[in-house]
């Protein structure tokens, strides 16, 4: 497989998952107004990752997300990013993006969870969203870059076995 | 050249222990999966100290996906206790209601028993199967994140202390 070949593979992937991901959040709130038993399993494969309180949480059909305002934020930045990832970086030699980057994406959530930890303000769901989908819009920058850097070290690796 | 990739056990293990711990505790688990990708930060902080050769990104990735499952584990275990803890807090307030049955709105016995506080084996082996893979995912972001931070190192040879630039894999052999 060509080095594009195999990174469009990795896009492929990164993009149904999150996909899946998020379409799994959306559809526990309407799994348990049809009291499905599937809700339940859902809630308990996301539960680890976020604490699904419910004051915190984007309610649809009567019932919340499967995680978080903030935990959709930022999974739902992260789909977004995925999207653009092939606009603004193609699929050429994968490479990180600059580090200040992430530290500049890192203060909008990084203020509004400590104000609200110490109870400085207390913020809407929405403005959890925003922040959360303003963290996870760069996330994927990161995470193709580093998936794609291994796979593809493995397989110069393996030629150079070959070789040799 | 092969030989100079860094050990991943002892930076994983931190990474892993420190997220697992903190993801575990009630109330300190508001930050949700920021605690796992921290520990994959931390995990790749350490192998960037630990490392003679400059981590690439993918050596982030490793380091926290190995992060990640440490993570589940130890996070899983220190959740037990609180859990076992939320149960007992649960049956006190029954007995207590039960005491007042008749002031008590019907249903009240299924307020309690339904939803967050239902847990059984299977469930929690479940939770504890997706948490490993989906804490793998988010480790690997933190340790690509961490590299990207911490990954710069001066390297010090004959001529003096150089600069060696972040290595997202475009040198390696």
């Amino acid at each position: 497989m060509a080095i594009r070949d195999k990174l469009i593979f990795i896009y492929s992937l990164t993009l149904i998952g999150i996909m899946i991901w998020i379409g799994l959040i959306l559809l526990a709130p309407y799994l348990q107004s049809q009291s499905s038993v599937l809700a339940k399993f859902i809630y308990t494969v996301f539960a680890p990752t976020c604490h699904q309180i419910s004051s915190r949480c984007i309610h649809a059909f009567g019932y919340p997300l499967a995680v978080c305002a903030r935990c959709m934020g930022i999974y739902a930045g992260f789909f977004l990013g995925t999207i653009f990832y092939p606009l603004i970086k193609g699929f050429s030699a994968p490479s990180l993006p600059q580090a200040k980057l992430i530290i500049l994406v890192s203060v909008p959530i990084a203020m509004d969870a400590v104000g609200n930890f110490l109870g400085i303000w207390m913020s809407s769901n929405w403005i959890r969203l925003i922040t959360g989908a303003l963290w996870g819009i760069i996330l994927p920058f990161y995470f193709l870059a580093g998936i794609s850097e291994y796979f593809l070290r493995q397989n110069k690796r393996s030629i150079s076995r070959n070789l040799s | 050249m092969k030989d100079q990739r860094p050990g991943m056990f002892v930076p994983a293990l931190i990474g892993g222990a420190t997220a697992g711990v903190l993801s575990g505790i009630p109330f300190i688990n508001c930050l949700c999966c920021l605690w796992i990708i921290g520990g994959g930060m931390l995990a790749a902080h350490f192998l960037s100290k630990d490392s003679p050769l400059p981590p690439t990104a993918g050596d982030g990735a490793i380091v926290g996906i190995f992060a990640g499952i440490i993570a589940a584990i130890v996070g899983f275990l220190i959740s037990l206790p609180f859990s076992a803890l939320s149960e007992k807090f649960v049956q006190g307030m029954m007995d207590r209601f039960s005491k007042y049955y008749e002031d008590m709105p019907s249903g009240f016995e299924r307020f309690f028993s339904e939803g967050a506080f239902e847990t059984s084996v299977a469930w929690t082996l479940i939770g504890l199967v997706f948490s490993v893979v989906i804490y793998s995912a988010l480790g690997a972001l933190g340790g690509i994140i961490g590299i990207s931070l911490f990954g710069k190192k001066k390297v010090q040879t004959e001529r003096g202390v150089v600069d060696v630039s972040k290595n997202t894999g475009d040198r390696q052999p």
